[in-house]
């Protein structure tokens, strides 16, 4: 499962997992600023990126191909635009259209893989993000799993009982119902968390077990990764 | 774990958010240094209103949106729809929170399911976490005391177009060429899926209404004038992107390329020295005008919000 094995991924001990997360944020900044910025015909600086990310991979130790397969997803996507433009006469952007995007969604992979997603929102307060914003994501991630869990439950419920296929007035009510019902449980669980949370003098900010700490590697990792890629997009 | 796998976000959504390259450097960038102050004020806002008991929630009924999207609704010809959620969060939330909700779920989209772009995040929450559930929100704040259901209906309606019109907007000015046939066909398939999710949250907030009364919100409980304001300019903002799009697709990319010179050539004053650098590339130049562009929008929208909030307290 896609989420999950991204979890895995990120359990890692490489060099790349144990950068400081704000170090690969600004690191991916760079990337995606320099790769943004670049003509969609220069061929040379995009292989030289795409080489900078095939080799922190590898570095990483993530599975190449799997990860090279899973950001085929943005494909559909820029590929129907990449169509259209390319019929509209526009060739040089549909290319930037496909391989730009497609580069830009193995470099956030690569991050990710290599961050937990606590330590990654964990980085992005530290550069400025609101608490609360971070705080509701956290939660977010933390209860994604059990509420579908629990949608899926409530699908199959009212599958059994009336056959949401059938019929379509009654189908849509019933997939209305659904979804109330849904969105009331999820607020009485945000309730009973609240109070647990409490009971266990929760202070408005969820500890770390390893304190973020932004050494010399990390500034040096960040500053080598940006003046390489600005070095090589100028030329 | 196969039954959970099969019904997986990712699998059954349509990947709707801008992915990364799409938009031209101008306009992603300028969208983030609008939406960085726009989600900070919100942030504000929602500090003020809601309680301590109210973090869990906004994550969970984050959660509860993704989640959302497994139960489908039947819409004929043997297709379905499924919720978007900005306008039901901001009717049941309201619209601050609402929009950090928002927020939060593009922004996990982004990382965790590649779907939209890292630099196109202040565009993906400009369009839907700030435009969509402000515009949303609006009708039910003007009229949600007295007409009830129009103002559902209008408000679910409203925030699906406004997004959708301002990505698209968003995607002809940085010169993404389509078709004019296309941009009327995008747009007819945006006003039905805003059909689609008006009649979904209508029918919800009924159910939810008959389930508890106190899970909605009272229309007037909030009385916020540069909601107000925002909500308005959101609205006009998604109409100026429709109208756009749908009259002169050529006009926007004319105009596009000429505010692409404009960028190019109208900041060279401002920094003559640039010569003297031994870098004497068109980019950096390009990247250096640009950056000052940005702190000047950024810095117009801290000072709009300081204005906004210093109204407020006193």
């Amino acid at each position: 499962m896609h989420h999950v094995l991204m979890d895995q991924w990120s359990q890692g001990a490489s060099p790349l997992h144990k950068r400081d997360p704000r170090a690969k944020i600004l690191a991916l900044a760079a990337f995606l600023i320099v790769l943004a910025t670049t003509a969609p015909n220069a061929f040379l600086t995009l292989v030289i990126d795409a080489v900078v990310l095939v080799a922190g991979i590898l570095i990483a130790g993530l599975p190449l191909a799997s990860l090279l397969l899973r950001a085929m997803a943005v494909l559909p996507f820029s590929l129907t635009f990449g169509l259209i433009s390319w019929l509209a006469g526009d060739q040089l952007r549909a290319l930037g259209l496909v391989e730009k995007s497609y580069l830009s969604t193995v470099a956030v992979l690569l991050v990710v893989g290599t961050t937990p997603l606590p330590l990654l929102l964990s980085g992005l307060e530290a550069l400025g993000t609101p608490r609360l914003l971070v705080l509701v994501a956290q939660f977010l991630y933390r209860y994604l799993f059990v509420v579908s869990e629990q949608a899926q439950h409530i699908r199959l419920a009212a599958a059994c009982r009336q056959g949401i296929e059938r019929r379509r007035r009654s189908g849509f009510r019933a997939a209305a119902g659904a979804l109330a019902v849904l969105f009331a449980r999820s607020y009485y669980r945000a309730e009973g968390i609240h109070r647990a949370m409490t009971a266990r003098a929760f202070s408005g900010k969820f500890a770390l077990l390893r304190r973020l700490q932004f050494g010399w590697a990390d500034g040096m990792f960040t500053l080598a990764i940006a003046a390489f890629l600005i070095l090589v997009r100028i030329q | 774990m196969t039954r959970f796998e099969k019904s997986c976000y990712f699998e059954t959504s349509i990947r709707m958010h801008i992915p990364d390259n799409f938009l031209s450097t101008p306009v992603w960038a300028t969208l983030d240094a609008l939406s960085i102050p726009a989600v900070g004020l919100m942030v504000k806002r929602a500090g003020r209103e809601l309680e301590d008991t109210s973090i869990p929630l906004l994550g969970v009924m984050g959660a509860f949106v993704f989640a959302a999207q497994m139960i489908n609704f039947p819409v004929g010809i043997g297709t379905s729809g499924h919720l978007v959620g900005g306008a039901l969060l901001a009717f049941t939330l309201g619209a601050a929170p609402a929009t950090i909700v928002m927020t939060a779920i593009i922004a996990i989209q982004a990382f965790v399911f590649q779907d939209g772009g890292v630099l196109a995040l202040g565009a993906n929450i400009f369009n839907m976490a700030a435009a969509g559930v402000l515009a949303g929100y609006l009708p039910f704040w003007m009229w949600g005391a007295r007409h009830r259901k129009p103002a559902i209906f209008a408000g679910a309606f409203l925030s699906v177009m406004v997004s959708a019109s301002l990505a698209l907007g968003e995607l002809l000015i940085s010169g993404v060429a389509m078709p004019r046939p296309l941009v009327l066909v995008s747009m007819a398939l945006f006003a039905i899926s805003g059909l689609i999710e008006a009649a979904i949250t209508i029918s919800v907030m009924q159910a939810l209404e008959k389930l508890n009364p106190e899970l909605v919100q009272r229309p007037d409980s909030t009385n916020w004038r540069a909601l107000a304001v925002l909500s308005g300019v959101a609205v006009a903002l998604g109409a100026a992107g429709f109208l756009w799009a749908s009259s002169a697709p050529d006009g926007i990319q004319r105009l596009g390329l000429q505010l692409g010179l404009a960028a190019k050539t109208g900041f060279h004053a401002p920094f003559p020295d640039y010569t003297a650098f031994t870098f004497d590339s068109a980019w950096l130049r390009r990247a250096t005008a640009g950056l000052a562009g940005l702190l000047l929008v950024y810095a117009v929208c801290v000072a709009v919000g300081k204005m906004i909030g210093r109204q407020r307290s006193a």
